[in-house]
């Protein structure tokens, strides 16, 4: 039975540091940080969306959400509201790609990271990744401190700065409103242009990789999402001209964004031993440095 | 040796009524973002979640006291007793400093009445998870370590007021076996604060390389723990010699600057190890030239870089090391280095995307001086009702 990070801080607890040296403690189970079965995600195609917000409205419905208006802002009319909030999951949005000079709308949402910084950066576990691949925020653990924000590389977690008790807020990928119940997502459910696809990440590569193959001068040959952050659970398509970055998919690393902490905490912390190890150490410096003091205070004393 | 004494010292003088203003002025505003949301405050946004108080009131907050792991490690650990006299008041401002630092994360926790989860709901990856833990138990590692001068003042004259009275027997008796338990365990306590205190000092580095597409390059680096750790410990005789001046000069004391001056040494060893490995990984990652391309970067590394590098090469000197302004002024340098440096990594190096923008409003600013303030004002207590300042005649 693999001893998961958790469980042995439990034992280590329980039966004190000393017991912490088990050197017989199998590798942790942090290693397998990308799911057998990635479950659920959509492929969002940014060459059929045509910015009807239809999907805006279906995830202010299934959510319940108000409306949020920025108009008088000074900002485009139809970017309005400007940006994800607490109370827009989903957005779609025009880009100009500054080299080719083409627009394009995309959608915004949660990438559903296979292996999600958010998750990793919460100190008390209020980040689920679910059987379904939907990232999803518990709102019974959460305590605000808004580290999953500074972790998420796309910015998606939000906060609601005007309320006494806020809660984070995100896109769920409907998990409790609709996945659970064997429907789709809300947003892909409504695309009146077939822009949103639902379905299993697997079966959404394939579709993804298909309409590449079978339409090479519509759409860039990379599917983002694939390997991205260690893969996301939603997927995206462009146009040749267009670049993934100027749809504010910039071109990060294949590495999970939680790579790096979480190898150099657990390093530091390895079953214990390197604290362990340096109390010792400072223990015994500071028993030589007494026994010295001691016998020099003596030497000058007679 | 000399012994500690409390300073009895009239408590309320006028700078006094200036520490409970700026506390009142940080109350108002703490009202409006306990009971109308952070916004009705702070200028935080959807790219800025975390603003001054986390960057000062919490990042610079855990290096500025780490007065009391250095301290201890220099004088218990490695036995240079002559220092005695500047422990206790270092261990008493690390206590009071890691307080602070726990009542700002209260103020900064949106959900602040739900901090305990920290205790109960275990993500052994998360950064955060292991610098609450240690902070929490450093905090109770500290009050321990500060019993002993609670004893020494109250042992056999437990006199409590009014109706309380009746306990006194009761409290004195606990201060007996407290101080025969101290005896023999303090030593315990002196290596797990110190251990606790290198896990979180460098664990504050690891936070934001959960951010590598945020965090700028000059300061985005695997090596982040060590250097914070090394910062904090070289730090850490900084403020001791920054407060004891203070306290030279605002209780009207005899001039310390034979043993503070003495203790300076250590300050160019420890920061000259840490500009060492601090340029040492800048041109082995290769990133030494974006600190040449003119910019908000650029500037900021360089003024974290020169109040590094300006009191490492002033307190070589032993003839600025003795004398007392000028030390002063090279331990203030080194400080606003450390703050320097801490701000650069959690808010000036890091690009949170474009839209947004972060400068802290007037109400994150006075619960921050709010803050400071009733640290000062806790020392005063501190200093003028237990024995942490040694006597002088």
């Amino acid at each position: 039975m693999p001893i998961t990070r958790r469980k042995f801080f439990k034992v280590a607890a329980a039966t004190g540091a000393g017991a912490c040296a088990a050197l017989t403690a199998p590798p942790q189970a942090s290693a397998a940080n990308r799911p057998a079965d990635p479950g659920f995600g959509m492929l969002n195609d940014s060459t059929r969306c045509v910015g009807c917000k239809v999907c805006q409205v279906a995830c202010k419905k299934v959510n319940e959400l108000p409306a949020e208006s920025t108009l008088g802002d000074g900002g485009r009319l139809f970017d309005s509201p400007r940006g994800l909030s607490d109370r827009t999951y989903t957005l779609v949005k025009m880009h100009r790609d500054e080299d080719s000079g083409e627009a394009t709308f995309v959608k915004e949402q949660c990438m559903h990271c296979l292996d999600p910084a958010c998750k990793s950066a919460c100190l008390v576990l209020a980040f689920e990744r679910e059987e379904t691949g939907a990232v999803t925020w518990n709102s019974r653990k959460c305590m605000g401190c808004r580290y999953c924000m500074i972790a998420c590389p796309y910015n998606v977690p939000q906060f609601e700065w005007h309320r006494a008790i806020p809660d984070i807020s995100k896109c769920t990928l409907c998990h409790d409103t609709r996945l659970v119940h064997g429907q789709p997502t809300a947003c892909a459910e409504v695309c009146p242009v077939d822009a949103i696809t639902f379905g299993h990440r697997d079966e959404l590569l394939r579709i993804a990789r298909n309409r590449i193959a079978a339409d090479p001068d519509r759409y860039d040959p990379h599917v983002y999402g694939e390997h991205e952050v260690g893969g996301t659970g939603v997927l995206y398509l462009t146009k040749p001209k267009v670049s993934f970055a100027s749809l504010g998919l910039p071109p990060f690393g294949y590495k999970g964004v939680p790579r790096l902490t979480e190898s150099i905490q657990h390093g530091i912390f390895k079953y214990f031993i390197p604290p362990v190890a340096i109390y010792a150490a400072l223990g015994g410096i500071m028993a030589f440095n007494q026994r010295r003091n001691k016998l020099k205070g003596e030497t000058e004393h007679e | 040796m000399n012994k500690a004494a409390a300073l009895r010292l009239k408590f309320w003088t006028p700078n006094v009524a200036l520490l409970v203003f700026f506390m009142v002025s940080a109350a108002v505003f703490s009202y409006f973002r306990f009971f109308h949301g952070f916004g009705s405050v702070t200028n935080l946004n959807p790219n800025y979640p975390m603003g001054l108080w986390i960057a000062f009131d919490v990042a610079c907050g855990v290096a500025l006291a780490a007065g009391g792991f250095t301290t201890c490690l220099i004088v218990e650990i490695f036995g240079k007793h002559k220092y005695h006299a500047l422990l206790r008041p270092a261990i008493l401002t690390a206590f009071i400093g890691y307080m602070l630092v726990g009542m700002a994360v209260m103020f900064d926790l949106g959900r602040w009445y739900y901090i305990w989860h920290a205790l109960i709901y275990w993500n052994g990856n998360s950064v955060l998870f292991e610098v609450a833990w240690c902070v929490m138990l450093y905090l109770s590692v500290l009050a321990v370590e500060n019993v002993p001068a609670v004893v020494e003042e109250y042992k056999d004259k437990v006199s409590l007021p009014g109706p309380l009275a009746l306990f006194n027997n009761l409290v004195n008796a606990f201060l007996h076996v407290a101080d025969k338990v101290m005896g023999k365990v303090a030593v315990f306590f002196v290596l797990g604060g110190v251990v606790l205190s290198f896990g979180h000092q460098s664990s504050l580095g690891t936070m934001m390389l959960i951010a590598p597409y945020k965090l700028h390059e000059l300061w985005f680096t695997p090596w982040s723990p060590l250097l914070f750790l090394m910062s904090a410990i070289a730090v850490g005789p900084s403020m001791v010699v920054f407060e004891a001046s203070l306290a030279t000069y605002f209780f009207n004391r005899k001039s310390e600057i034979n043993l503070i001056g003495d203790f300076a040494k250590f300050i160019p060893w420890f920061l000259g190890a840490f500009l060492l490995f601090r340029f040492g990984d800048l041109a082995w990652r290769g990133a030494l030239p974006a600190a040449f391309v003119p910019g908000t970067y650029a500037y900021a590394f360089w003024v974290e870089m020169a109040l590094f590098i300006i009191p490492f090469v002033a307190l070589m000197n032993k003839g600025v090391r003795f004398h007392s302004v000028k030390l002063f002024l090279a331990a203030c340098s080194v400080i606003c280095g450390v703050v320097a440096y801490r701000f650069n990594v959690f808010l000036i190096g890091m690009d949170m995307g474009p839209g947004w923008n972060y400068f802290p409003s007037v109400g994150e600013f006075a619960v921050t001086f709010g803050f400071v303030a009733f640290g000062v004002f806790l020392y005063k207590l501190a200093v003028n009702y237990l024995p942490i300042l040694e006597q002088q005649h």
